[in-house]
């Protein structure tokens, strides 16, 4: 068994095209000594962190449960699929405001390729048919690569860890929405809360460990959620 | 998709679970360094004399054994004290670095057990610079066709290369725990930081084991 293992390895790593370069690249070898992270709205943040982390426990994660138990892994990942497929708009539209205009035009192509072939989006076959992968950009990004400040940390109610940059960008992203076109208001209110409301419960049923793991490793749970959600932007908006 | 988040966190066990014990002396590089141990804990997880929950101890401490030269204990605890480190006394530091390495002990062990056989481990590049050196790597789920970027920062001391943070899905571990132990110290003492770890050591001394391996 050993000896197949590292046969499999072996193997991919040469398939990988392993390299060992001596780089010129800064190390990070000295960011262990920062400062805090500022959070100057810590004060409203944490009472809505606590709610949003009741919400979860008492509403989010039973319901997630059952709708888990209820529907297949492949169901759930296309469900996700579906809602992501959607989306297509304010990625198109980032990607383009953010000059990356192959990546812009794939977008459409994956929309028009997943809605038509891969039955409105619940099958992703432009990734593997013609190697088109989604490119996520949104417009708290775009605003990030203009050079545009985070902002201070902030919780919203419902939705989770953000800062008040990328909220900005969240309205901006949700005006692109192609219902905003063609629905008034109240529509659009009501169609709204039924499609985050399935798509939550979708994302939660597949992570239905995610509070219980994250809990388990963390001595400070406020402060390991704020880090991870400012670490993976800021890489996000770097790349 | 329960797997999804079973994959990561084992994934995370798998290279964490030992920031403690001294190194062994070697000129290997850093990436065969790193692959010569994970590859020897795969095999200890994959070992069938090493199944179920009966055995989940020794299975653990075979893991332990095996990965236990990759780490800097000392300087990862330093470094997630960051500024704080240099007002602690010797015994003060030398208590944190115990504790904390039995803190990240036993929150990635039971994450192990997630781990599965056909997890492909993938080193894509290593970068030297001096006494550092980064190396990024991939641990590919090919049943959720999902994969996760793993890099682990090294430093050198005294000719040995030595783990002193790894970073998962771009989030830094160091940089991580530094977070929440800066805030704890940001609004109370040293005192109430260590008793914060202790109580989270308690609480997984006591949460319930649930892997029974491969």
């Amino acid at each position: 068994m050993i000896v197949q293992l590292l046969f499999a390895l072996g193997l991919t790593l040469l398939s990988s095209g392993f390299t060992v370069s001596t780089a010129t690249a800064q190390l990070a070898s000295a960011d262990s000594m920062a400062e805090p992270t500022s959070d100057p709205l810590e004060g409203v943040n944490q009472p809505v962190f606590q709610f949003n982390l009741k919400v979860d426990e008492y509403v989010l994660h039973p319901i997630a449960t059952g709708y888990n138990a209820i529907m297949p892994d492949a169901a759930q990942r296309g469900v996700n699929r579906f809602f992501r497929n959607l989306a297509v708009v304010e990625r198109f539209a980032n990607n383009l405001f953010q000059g990356e205009f192959v990546d812009a035009g794939q977008e459409v192509g994956r929309f028009l390729v997943n809605t038509t072939l891969g039955g409105v989006g619940f099958v992703d076959v432009a990734d593997p048919l013609l190697g088109w992968k989604e490119n996520h950009e949104d417009f708290g990004q775009t605003l990030g690569v203009y050079g545009v400040g985070t902002g201070p940390y902030l919780v919203i109610p419902f939705y989770g860890p953000s800062t008040v940059r990328d909220t900005v960008g969240m309205v901006a992203d949700g005006a692109m929405n192609p219902m905003s076109y063609f629905l008034s208001t109240i529509q659009i209110l009501a169609v709204r809360a039924g499609t985050t409301t399935t798509r939550v419960i979708n994302y939660r049923s597949m992570n239905l460990t995610l509070f219980e793991d994250a809990d388990r490793y963390a001595v400070d749970l406020y402060g390991a959620t704020q880090d991870v959600y400012l670490q993976r932007r800021a890489k996000q908006i770097e790349e | 998709m329960t797997s999804l988040r079973a994959a990561f966190w084992s994934i995370v066990g798998m290279s964490v679970l030992v920031f403690s014990v001294p190194a062994w002396a070697s000129n290997d590089s850093p990436t065969d360094l790193l692959r010569g141990a994970i590859n020897r804990a795969r095999a200890v997880l994959e070992n069938p004399t090493h199944q179920g929950k009966e055995h989940y101890q020794q299975r653990i401490a075979k893991v332990k054994e095996t990965l236990i030269s990759l780490f800097d204990s000392e300087e990862i605890a330093k470094r997630t004290l960051g500024i704080y480190w240099k007002d602690r006394t010797e015994a003060e530091r030398k208590e944190f670095v115990q504790i904390f390495t039995a803190l990240v002990e036993k929150t990635y062990a039971n994450s192990l057990d997630r781990y599965r056989k056909d997890f492909e481990v993938l080193f894509d590049q290593e970068r030297i610079e001096g006494d550092f050196a980064e190396v990024d790597s991939r641990i590919v789920d090919p049943v959720l066709q999902k994969t996760f970027s793993l890099n682990y920062h090294l430093h050198r001391l005294k000719d040995k290369w030595l783990v002193y943070d790894v970073v998962i899905e771009n989030v830094s571990l160091v940089r991580n725990y530094r977070n929440q132990f800066h805030r704890i110290l940001g609004k109370k003492s040293y005192a109430d930081l260590v008793a914060s770890i202790r109580t989270k050591i308690q609480q997984l001394d006591t949460a319930p084991q649930t892997g029974t391996g491969l």
